[in-house]
């Protein structure tokens, strides 16, 4: 399940599933997830509305604290 | 409401009620012939736009000392910041160069003390600016996606 929709570079979009990996872990919050990926509350919101694109730091912290691969996250597709 | 984004809502409340206080206690006081004979009136304006200056002073650059309050998405905002306060006063500056230029077209000169508030209006300008810029910042972020 895709969560947020960041419209990339032509007609490439950034996905992401943070909603869902959150959801898997235990009913993360958004607070916890922030806590540990080190950026605010606001910028997960921001990121899982899809009207945020993080930095590859950000990106990997996030994967991190779900302990999954960056692509498990973040998906780069084409807009269909 | 991110942090930053509170900060900036409370600094442009702030310095337009700020703005005001300058002005209306300045006409109230005279005038610009008042302020340039009255050191006391001098001191008052010294110490309202002063005063204001200090409190964005803290209501900024406090937040950037606190990691878990400012991430890179609001790094980011603050960092196009400086082209909304550029314009404001470079619009600024053009309103003082319209209306000295009209008003002191005929005497040939200008008091020296324009140069004194000039300097001040641009401050408070940018200062406010500053709380613009981010608010518009986040608004457009908001509101892209």
């Amino acid at each position: 399940m895709v969560t947020g929709e960041w419209k990339a570079v032509g007609s490439y979009v950034i996905k992401n599933r943070i909603r869902r990996l959150r959801f898997d872990h235990n009913e993360m919050t958004q607070q916890e997830l922030a806590n540990l990926a080190r950026c605010t509350r606001q910028t997960i919101i921001a990121i899982e509305q899809g009207k945020y694109a993080p930095s590859l730091e950000l990106a990997f912290r996030i994967a991190r604290a779900f302990e999954v691969n960056v692509e498990d996250v973040f998906q780069y597709e084409e807009n269909k | 409401m991110a942090p930053l984004q509170k900060r900036a809502l409370y600094g442009l409340v702030f310095g337009v009620i700020w703005a005001i206080v300058i002005v209306v206690v300045f006409i109230l006081k005279g005038g610009v012939s008042t302020f340039n004979d009255d050191q006391g009136f001098r001191l008052i304006i010294d110490g309202l736009w002063v005063g204001g200056l200090i409190v964005y002073l803290l209501l900024f650059e406090t937040i950037g000392r606190k990691p878990s309050l400012l991430d890179e998405r609001d790094r980011l905002i603050m960092a196009k910041t400086p082209k909304v306060q550029w314009l404001a006063v470079i619009f600024s500056l053009v309103a003082w160069v319209i209306a000295l230029t009209e008003s002191y077209q005929d005497a040939g000169q200008i008091p020296v003390i324009f140069l004194y508030l000039i300097f001040m209006s641009i401050i408070i300008v940018s200062s406010v600016a500053q709380s613009v810029g981010i608010l518009i910042g986040y608004w457009r972020m908001e509101s892209s996606g």
